[in-house]
Formats: C-alpha cells, sequence, structure tokens
C-alpha cells in the first residue's frame, strides 16, 4: 500500500492480472487510459493516469477530478456522477463499426 | 534481474491458496447425501467441511464428522444473506489455522462448504472476494449444485432461487436418479442444460454416480418467466487479434458493471503479456484470474458469455467498437 494515499486498500483488482513486470503494468495502465475514454467521452466524462501511481484520475462535465484506485471504483464514481452506470451495450456502442 | 539472466516467460507462481467447494442446491435435494458418499470414498482428501443450515437446529453434522478432517456448523442463518458475517469468521479462522502449518502441510488441505438449501452459490462467492483477507487466501475451485430429479420440475417451473442455483454451478448433478424413470432423469438434464449450458452434467444415486444417457433428444420443462427473469443464453465470442488486454479488461469490467445482474457467467482463456489466464465471473464477482501455463491455452481467446437481457451479437459490435 501506498503510505501517502493509501491505495490500493484492497488487492489488487482483477484486472491487474496479466502483467507481471513493470513495464508490463506501465503500458497496460497507459493502454487503458486510452480505451477508458473511448466509453467515458460520450458521457462527459475523462480519465489519465494520475501521473505517480497506479490507478485513474476521472474529470468530470463538472469539472470535478477524482483519483481511483482501480477500474471498479471509476464504474462506481461515474455511475454516481451521472446517476446511471455507464453501459457498453448502449446502441451508441454497438452500432455497426467497419473494421479499420 | 540483479544477476543479469534475461527468462523469456517468468514462471507461473504457484497458486498456494486455500482450495474451497462450494456445494449447492434446493432444500432436500440430497446434498449432505452425496458429500457423505464422496468423503467415504476420499474424492476431497484431507477436508474441513463447513455445514450451513438456515434452520436452527442443525441435523446434518453427526452424518458427515466421522469422514472429514474437521468440521464447523453454521446453524440459523444462511450464509449468502443473514449469515454472511459468520462465514466469513469461519474462514478467515481456517486461514489462520493454515499459517502456522509447515509449507509442506499447508498444500494438501481444502475446505468444502455445504450451503443451506436457501443459499444463492453466487452470493457466497461474491462474500468472500469482497473480504480483503479471503480474497487473498481463499480460491473456490468449483461449484456443484445437486438437482433433485424428483422435485425438480416443480421447482424450477416455480422457484427463482431453484434456477439462480443451477446458473451459478460449474458441475450439476442431478440426484435421486433411480427414484424417477429415464425420460424424466433425461428432462431434468436438459432441463438444467437450458439454464447452465456451459455446466458439466452428471446424474447420481446416493452420492453413487450412474451413467447419464445421452439427454440431447429430451423435451425440457417449461420454464414460464419468473419476475421477469427470461431464460439465459450463451454467446461464444471469439476475440481477434485486434483486442488486448488491456481494451478487454476495461470493456470487461465496464459490462460487468453495468450488467452483472444479467451475466450469469463469463468464462474463457485471454492472452496476456504476462500469458494466458483464466477469467471466470459469476455475476458481478469476478475470481482472481489464474495464470496457466502456456502449454494449457489451446483454447485461448474464445470466452462464453451466457446471460440475458441483451443481444449475443451487441456484445460482439460492442467490443468492436472499443477495439477498433
Amino acid at each position: 500500500m501506498c503510505n501517502a494515499c493509501g491505495f490500493p486498500t484492497r488487492p489488487g483488482h482483477w484486472t491487474d492480472a496479466g502483467a507481471t513486470t513493470s513495464g508490463d503494468r506501465l503500458r497496460l495502465q497507459l493502454r487503458r487510459v486510452d480505451v477508458l475514454n473511448k466509453i467515458l467521452r460520450g458521457y462527459g466524462f475523462s480519465a489519465r493516469t494520475p501521473g505517480h501511481g497506479p490507478g485513474f484520475a476521472l474529470a468530470s462535465f463538472t469539472g470535478r477530478t477524482t483519483l481511483l484506485p482501480d477500474l471498479e471504483t471509476v464504474w462506481e464514481e461515474a455511475a454516481q456522477q451521472l446517476g446511471q452506470p455507464l453501459d457498453p451495450l448502449d446502441p451508441r456502442f454497438t452500432r455497426s463499426v467497419t473494421s479499420s | 534481474m540483479s544477476d543479469g539472466r534475461v527468462t523469456a516467460t517468468p514462471p507461473v507462481a504457484e497458486d498456494t491458496r486455500l482450495r474451497l467447494t462450494i456445494i449447492g442446491g434446493y432444500l432436500g435435494s440430497g446434498k449432505t447425501t452425496w458429500l457423505r458418499h464422496q468423503l467415504f470414498e476420499g474424492v476431497f482428501g484431507k477436508a474441513h467441511i463447513i455445514v450451513n443450515e438456515a434452520a436452527e437446529t442443525p441435523v446434518d453434522d453427526t452424518l458427515l464428522s466421522a469422514q472429514a478432517s474437521g468440521m464447523t456448523m453454521l446453524a440459523g442463518g444462511c450464509a449468502c444473506c443473514t449469515g454472511k458475517a459468520d462465514l466469513v469468521a469461519v474462514l478467515r479462522r481456517l486461514c489462520d489455522a493454515r499459517t502456522s502449518l509447515r509449507a509442506e502441510e499447508r498444500t494438501q488441505g481444502q475446505i468444502i462448504l455445504e450451503t443451506s438449501g436457501l443459499a444463492d452459490p453466487a452470493a457466497i462467492l461474491d462474500a468472500i472476494r469482497q473480504d480483503g483477507v479471503l480474497v487473498h487466501h481463499i480460491r473456490v475451485t468449483e461449484i456443484i449444485v445437486l438437482v433433485d430429479a424428483l422435485n425438480a420440475s416443480d421447482q424450477l417451473r416455480t422457484e427463482y432461487l431453484g434456477r439462480a442455483q443451477i446458473e451459478a454451478a460449474d458441475r450439476i448433478i442431478v440426484t435421486k436418479a433411480d427414484a424417477v424413470p429415464f425420460s424424466i432423469l433425461g428432462r431434468v438434464a436438459a432441463t438444467a442444460q437450458i439454464l447452465n449450458p456451459a455446466a458439466q452434467i452428471m446424474a447420481a444415486t446416493k452420492g453413487q454416480l450412474v451413467p447419464l444417457q445421452d439427454f440431447s433428444a429430451a423435451l425440457p420443462f417449461d420454464l414460464p418467466i419468473i419476475s421477469g427473469n427470461e431464460p439465459v443464453v450463451p454467446t461464444k465470442i471469439d476475440i481477434g487479434d485486434d483486442v488486448d488486454w488491456a481494451t478487454f479488461s476495461v470493456w470487461l469490467s465496464a459490462l460487468l458493471y453495468a450488467r452483472g445482474a444479467d451475466l450469469v457467467r463469463v468464462k474463457g482463456v485471454f492472452r496476456t503479456p504476462a500469458g494466458p489466464i483464466l477469467i471466470q465471473a459469476v455475476r458481478k464477482s469476478v475470481q482472481p484470474p489464474e495464470l496457466l501455463p502456456l502449454e494449457a491455452a489451446i483454447n485461448q481467446n474464445k470466452m462464453i458469455f451466457i446471460g440475458r437481457g441483451y443481444i449475443g451479437d451487441d456484445l460482439r459490435r460492442s467490443l468492436d467498437f472499443f477495439a477498433s
């Protein structure tokens, strides 16, 4: 656990499996922010890495930025601010896309 | 690495967590009878048994304690709801006791949890995952659900719980196989297969496995919709090379957060930078993924989704959207 911020309080989120070296972990975190933004953008949110450790910084349409330890808490926080969960099966994401 | 060696693949760390098998099934489905026979035959080796009874007065413990290495009785509250705290306390105590063992002794033991007939195994799985201590120390290896051949048709027609138990199973055992004609046995098995297309189905009489004839042609029971619950549908997705682990993990975690209640099971092997990992989710609860040896990953990048309330093709289209 990080002494400064107390993260992560829980054992790693399941999504953190699959990267065992520090290089892989960093790459995974950066790649994830890209993917995360594809779903967040449609709802007025954006995410970036907090710059100093694991997790994500979630900025919302109100200008509020929240530091969150893992993906689970990102969905939770977004759902709370929005009043409903972000749904990957929302029609905006399931319209046929031509594979590039 | 300090000695300058370069290893292409880091060795897969052995999972040393305590194994836990959950045995579920409706009231009177024959859980204790089945378990007693398995213990007698030594199927579970040196196991500590936890028996949960929703009722205040326990009866099962005397039947079971003879063959077990240890036995804990949890009476007066179902472990998936009112008795959850008690179950967590017992499991923590067992984990605690195990840490004082020598390393070579630790690999032997396992826990068998016989749930009460009112328990939803998925809720128990969730309780373990939510606990900051247990999640490090316990690995749920299998959920076995017993289905009573004699009463299944009535129960499954009317009881949501009976269906939820079957949906959560890795393995389904149709009990009391000798009490019904083969045709009914086949229909029970076919119904169970519809509720949980991914589970392995077997039949047993008084704890002993009996051959189950091919039931693919058997007519499943009518399953009327209970409180808006349409039957689950399996969807298999072949994950293309353009979907990396970052994309898939973000997508799946969002999907489980939004649709977890409708996604009964997700299962498959995914290729990650660290190696193939086994992903298993029951409703919102994802088990800590297991890193598999490379050769075990023949079926990698195929995922099975079993759920309701969505169109299977939408899963593919949505994943494509995030991968593009």
